[in-house]
Order: structure tokens, then C-alpha cells, then sequence
């Protein structure tokens, strides 16, 4: 594992602990397919500059939560808010929260029939109305920023995982949005692929950045996350600061879990 | 604009007959394709190399000529050569054959090509002649996944009936034709022609829809 | 038997003119055929209900309807239902387009529904509208899976087109059928319409088939 150092102190501990208006909030949030219920009722903060990470077993609704956040899938109960205010039900007030949030896939999902630099700058150009030079300078930067300003012309089929998925980060980062969503983001990677994308992460985190990450990456949520948010079956089983959830973890499910994927503590 | 569909009424039971022969022709041509076609398809895929090209000349010729061109030619053109005049209904019927045969020779090479080669090796392995392990292994699988395009072939050849026509086979759209410019009410005979072609042809193309999306899960075996 | 072959060169001028024709009929239809089909299937996965059944209806009315029938309906209730003289050439155009755009209405139906739900999931996450999702990510996607079908549908639309001979409209089948009355040569004719059709039409269909093989989707 390449990250190497437990993050210092951010501006997010600061403010859970002094109440501050969180950036993403979901209170008791549902949510239905069909018959199955796959969020019971799931209670979240998530404050300005935090890096909050979602862990739980296959299944627990972690993704759908994500999915959720930036509409789409829309709840069938509860609230998701966004600075304070809850998110809209329709689709062109959602397309403008949408421009304020920006997603990672798990599959990278980058646009096979354009090159790197457009998968960055198609946001801009397409939604923001930045002209063509703006939108491809602002890309450049993002791709030299994590650290493929060489590919720039290449293809996503000339890219490695690894490097697709940090093409998708620029893709979300150019539109500088305020909270960053990461949906198993290396799920699909190799193992040497691996650290390259979380130490992009990492460097968001430590920029300040607000993120959500749903991840089985354990070293990964107990090193650079702020906030740790345990799933099962829909419902949040614990959530605490990581040396808490990873070192002392108080439900046995969590414990279960924990120790399932070999994590010793 | 005023219609008037008396002539047609007037005309049913003629329209009728005619209906009738477009349900034979398209039949009987469906069944001699099938066993040409199957013929040629499967002495493509198995049978002796010398055989191969010939076939396959044959097949991408028919893919490269209207089937106005066959029916025309047959009927006008193969007399000459070979003597015998043969009534329209019978130009039309080894016309439409020859032509559609070709298409259903294409389905079921794709068919017998889309089962995978190890199932063979399985069926020999197994210590099965070359002809049982295709009866028995290949075919019913290859027969499964061509149902769909052959459903296409009926819809096809339903169509191609139409253009018979031409020829002065007195089919429906031939009969349809008549009474339209006897009746000089051409807009309502042709309206109740597309009616009755539609009504027939639907369902076909329904199922073979069906048949697509029940069938797609197959791919390759 | 007397065979004058002759007949073949003496006319050769207008067999080649008719051969024009036919290349025309067939590039000006699929001209108009490709945008219908696209506009046909975006209709149809409109959310706008009546858009999406009157797509639905169209394309299913045509793909059910002997062409031949077609071409000779418009070419009566075209001049009766507009008030205007339709050339044979331009009825036989609208009849040709009018079947190949429900054709391709499907096929681009098909080639938009293949591609990945995650595709539009993510120009939907960075804030695009449906109408740019649709513009720059799904629609260029789209085309160029199906193009190894609109090929296949070119070939077939190249030997549609002499049916419209039966409308008088001067192409390749209809000069030939002519000069056969003209000259009383049927074999001699018949057998040079069949030939130039497939001088024409067999070095199409192998093209295609190397379109379908090279860029084709494989299971």
C-alpha cells in the first residue's frame, strides 16, 4: 500500500464536533426495488472537507446510497440535503445538483469514442458553456494534476485501468463540484493498479475535498477517511471515526465483517 | 375525398381467391426453401470441397439479384432455353424457391456455425461418427438458435408472393390490381390490400420478435 | 433457338443509363432513410407517449407491408391526397423511404438500447441534459454499431429498387423489360439485366459481408 500517513485533523472533525451545517445529510433515508427494500432507513453527515467512507458487505445498499445522492435512483423515503436544502424531484432541478456533486464508477464508464482530454472537457464544454480552448485547458490541468498530462490524446482503450479511472476523477474534478462521489472506485482494478488511483484520493483528501467513498478498501478507509459508516441489510450498523470502527468496533457484525476480510485491528 | 368500398365488397370473393393462392404460394415455397435451402446449407458446411464453391456462387448470386430479375427470368426467359413453358404459378413457385433457398442456406450455416466447435469434439471423443454427432448434437442446438431468422424468412417470402404479381400469377396483389383498375377506385382496393397483407404478416413478425428475445440468452453455446 | 446477343451492346448506353438511375434511387433513399431512422428511433424511447406509439405504428406498418404494394399505393394516393403531380421517379423515392426509414427505425432502436446504461449514467452525473447525453455519448456510440447492419440493409434497398420499375420509373430493370419489348430478344435482354444486376450487386454483398465480419458485434 502506497498511502502512507494518517491524515491530520481537518476542517471536517471541527465541524461535526462544533454542529456546523453538513455539506450532505440523509435522514432516514428509503428506498425500494419492487418488493425489496434495499435503504431501511439510513441516517448520515457528511461535513465540508470530511472524507466519510461507506464499508459493509455485498449487498448492503451502499452503492444504491451513492446512486441516490446524485439522483440517480430517486428515494422513496426520508430526505437527502445538500448545504441544508433537500434535493429536488425532478429531473432538470437534480441535472443542476448534479453540476455541484461529481461521480467515480466503479467501471470508469469513460467515453470509449472520445480521447482523454474530451472525456475531461466534455463537461465543461457541453454543460458549464465554457469554450472549447477553456474547457481543454481546464482538462489539461486536471490530467497533469493526476498525473497523465502524456495521455492526453489516448484513448480510453489505450489505458490501463488504472489510468482510465484517474481520467474519470479529472472527468468529475472538472466540474469542480463541492462533494465528490466514489462508488467501489477500485473494485474493478488490478492489484498494481491499485495504489495509483488511491493515492489520487488521497491527494484530493488532503486538498480538502468532500468525499464519499464506498470502498473494501480497509487500509485505505482506516488511514484517509475522517468518518467510517458501517452498512448491512440497508440500515447503518455503526459509524464512527476510524480508530473506533477498525480498533474497537462495538457491534459484532462489524466485528464479523472486520475480521471476514482478514483485517486484524 | 369520398371513398367508396363497394367494389370491393362487390369483388370479395375473387379477392378471396386470390388470398388463397398467396397462402399457397408462400407455403409451398417455405417448405421447398426449407429443404433446398437446408440441403445446401448443410453440404456447405460438411460436405466435399469441390461441392463448396459452386454453392456458394450460387448463394451470393441470389443475394446479388432482385427477386423481380429471378421471377421475370424464369418465367420469360427459361422456357426458351429449356422448351418448356411453365404456367405462372409454377415460374413462380421454383423462382421464389431458388431465391429464398439461398437465404435459408446462410441461416443455417450460421446456425450449425454457432454451436461451438468443442461440442463436436465432445461427440467424437465419445466415439460418434461424423454424421450421428451432427444429427444428434449439432443440428438440434443449431436448430434452436436459426428459428428466429427462419421466422423472418416466412415474412419474407409472404412479401416476395406480391411481387409474383408481375408475372400474372393471380395471387392477391395481382386480383388486388385488377379490381383497383377496373373499379377505378384504386385508393380503397389498395387500402383493404394493405389491410388484409398487414393482418397476416403482424403476427409473423410478432412472434419472430419474440422468438429474438426469448432466444437471446443463447448467444454461443 | 436463335440467340442475337448484339442486342447487349446495341444498348448498352441505356442499360447503363438505367443503371444510373438505380445507383441514384438507392443513395437518395438511404440519404433520406438514415436521419428517418434515427428520428424514428428517438421517438420511439421518447418518454412522450403519442411520439413513442406513433413511431412504433409506423415502423410496424411498413415492416409489414409488401413494398411492391407500397409503391403502387403512393402512386395513387400521393397526387389525390396532396393535389400534386408526383413524378413515377419521386413517388418511387417516397414509397423506397418511406419502407427503409421503418427499417432503420429499428435498427437504430436496437443500436441505442445496446449501449450501457453506465454510458448515459455518467454524462448524467456530470449535469448533461438528456438532449446532450443523447448528442454526444449514446448516438455516435450507436452508429457505429450498427453500421455493419445499414450495410446489409444498403444491399437489400439496391435490388428494392426494381421495383419500382412497375411505376414506370426508368431505372435499370424497367430500360431492360423495355428494350426485351423493343426487340423481342427476351433471353438475350433478361439475361443482360440479371448479369448487370449482379456485376452490381455481388462485389456489394461481399463488402458487406467483410463490414459485418470486421466491425460486427461478436457474442
Amino acid at each position: 500500500m502506497i498511502v502512507d500517513s494518517p491524515t491530520q485533523a481537518r476542517t471536517g472533525r471541527d465541524g461535526r464536533a462544533n454542529g456546523q451545517v453538513p455539506v450532505v445529510s440523509y435522514r432516514d433515508v428509503v428506498k425500494r426495488f419492487g418488493t425489496v427494500t434495499v435503504l431501511a432507513g439510513v441516517s448520515i453527515q457528511v461535513h465540508q472537507g470530511e472524507v466519510v467512507c461507506v464499508i459493509g458487505p455485498s449487498g448492503s445498499g451502499k452503492s444504491t446510497l451513492l446512486r441516490c445522492t446524485n439522483g440517480l435512483e430517486l428515494i422513496d423515503g426520508g430526505e437527502i440535503s445538500l448545504d441544508g436544502k433537500p434535493l429536488p424531484h425532478d429531473w432538470n432541478g437534480m441535472r443542476r445538483i448534479r453540476q455541484r456533486m461529481g461521480m467515480v464508477f466503479q467501471n470508469f464508464e469513460l467515453f470509449p469514442h472520445k480521447t482523454a482530454l474530451n472525456n475531461v472537457a466534455i463537461g465543461p464544454k457541453t454543460v458549464l458553456g465554457l469554450s472549447r480552448s477553456e474547457a481543454e485547458d481546464r482538462a489539461r490541468g486536471l490530467l497533469a494534476k493526476v498525473g497523465l498530462a502524456d495521455k492526453a490524446a489516448s484513448y480510453p482503450a489505450q489505458l490501463s485501468g488504472g489510468e482510465q479511472q484517474r481520467v474519470a476523477i479529472a472527468r468529475a474534478l472538472a466540474m469542480q463540484p463541492e462533494v465528490m462521489l466514489f462508488d467501489e472506485p477500485t473494485s474493478a482494478l488490478d492489484p498494481e493498479t491499485i495504489g495509483e488511483v488511491l493515492n489520487v484520493m488521497k491527494k484530493l483528501a488532503d486538498e480538502g475535498m468532500t468525499m464519499i467513498v464506498v470502498t473494501h478498501e480497509m487500509t485505505f478507509a482506516r488511514r484517509v477517511s475522517d468518518w467510517v459508516v458501517v452498512m448491512d441489510r440497508g440500515t447503518v450498523i455503526e459509524q464512527g471515526r476510524p480508530q473506533q470502527i477498525f480498533e474497537a468496533a462495538t457491534v459484532a457484525r462489524t466485528r464479523d465483517f472486520l475480521s471476514h476480510l482478514g483485517w486484524a485491528g | 375525398m369520398e371513398l367508396d368500398f363497394s367494389p370491393v365488397i362487390a369483388s370479395a370473393r375473387y379477392l378471396i381467391e386470390g388470398l388463397q393462392l398467396t397462402v399457397l404460394l408462400s407455403l409451398l415455397t417455405i417448405l421447398l426453401s426449407a429443404l433446398f435451402g437446408g440441403v445446401l446449407g448443410l453440404t456447405r458446411s460438411y460436405g466435399p470441397s469441390w461441392l463448396r464453391w459452386p454453392i456458394v456462387f450460387y448463394i451470393d448470386s441470389m443475394r446479388s439479384i432482385p427477386v423481380l430479375v429471378v421471377l421475370v427470368w424464369t418465367y420469360f426467359a427459361l422456357p426458351i432455353i429449356t422448351g418448356v413453358v411453365l404456367p405462372p404459378f409454377w415460374a413462380a413457385l421454383v423462382a421464389l424457391t431458388a431465391h429464398i433457398s439461398a437465404f435459408v442456406a446462410e441461416i443455417v450455416r450460421a446456425g450449425v456455425l454457432s454451436v461451438r466447435r468443442g461440442q463436436l469434439n465432445a461427440a467424437h471423443a465419445l466415439g460418434m461418427s461424423r454424421w450421428q454427432s451432427i444429427r444428434t448434437i449439432v443440428l438440434p442446438q443449431a436448430i434452436v438458435r436459426m428459428l428466429p431468422a427462419f421466422g423472418s424468412i416466412i415474412s419474407i417470402t409472404i412479401k416476395d408472393t406480391a411481387i409474383a404479381a408481375v408475372i400474372a400469377v393471380p395471387e392477391f396483389m395481382n386480383r388486388s390490381q385488377t379490381v383497383a383498375g377496373q373499379s377505378f377506385h384504386p385508393i380503397e382496393v389498395f387500402t383493404v390490400a394493405m389491410a388484409v397483407y398487414f393482418l397476416i404478416l403482424f403476427p409473423v413478425t410478432r412472434a419472430v420478435d419474440a422468438l429474438y428475445g426469448r432466444l437471446a440468452y443463447l448467444g454461443r453455446s | 433457338m436463335t440467340l442475337d446477343w448484339s442486342v447487349v451492346p446495341q444498348h448498352a448506353g441505356a442499360l447503363l443509363e438505367g443503371a444510373k438511375l438505380t445507383v441514384l434511387l438507392a443513395v437518395v433513399t438511404m440519404l433520406v432513410a438514415i436521419p428517418g431512422g434515427i428520428v424514428l428511433a428517438l421517438m420511439r424511447l421518447s418518454s412522450i407517449r403519442a411520439l413513442s406509439l406513433a413511431a412504433a405504428a409506423f415502423v410496424e406498418l411498413f415492416r409489414n407491408l409488401p413494398l411492391i404494394l407500397v409503391i403502387y399505393t403512393a402512386y395513387y394516393i400521393l397526387p389525390l391526397a396532396t393535389e400534386l403531380n408526383f413524378s413515377p421517379l419521386a413517388t418511387g423515392i417516397i414509397a423506397l423511404s418511406l419502407n427503409v426509414s421503418a427499417y432503420n427505425g429499428e435498427t437504430f432502436r436496437a443500436g441505442i438500447a445496446s449501449i450501457r446504461k453506465g454510458q448515459s449514467e455518467a454524462a448524467f452525473a456530470l449535469g448533461m441534459s438528456h438532449w446532450h447525453t443523447m448528442r454526444e455519448i449514446v448516438l455516435p456510440q450507436a452508429i457505429q454499431r450498427v453500421f455493419p447492419v445499414l450495410t446489409s440493409t444498403w444491399v437489400s434497398l439496391f435490388k428494392d429498387t426494381s421495383l419500382v420499375s412497375v411505376i414506370s420509373v426508368g431505372e435499370l430493370a424497367y430500360v431492360s423489360m423495355r428494350v426485351r419489348s423493343q426487340t423481342f430478344r427476351v433471353l438475350e435482354m433478361l439475361t443482360a439485366m440479371a448479369a448487370v444486376y449482379w456485376l452490381l450487386g455481388y462485389p456489394q454483398a461481399k463488402l458487406s459481408d467483410w463490414v459485418n465480419r470486421r466491425y460486427g458485434v461478436k457474442e
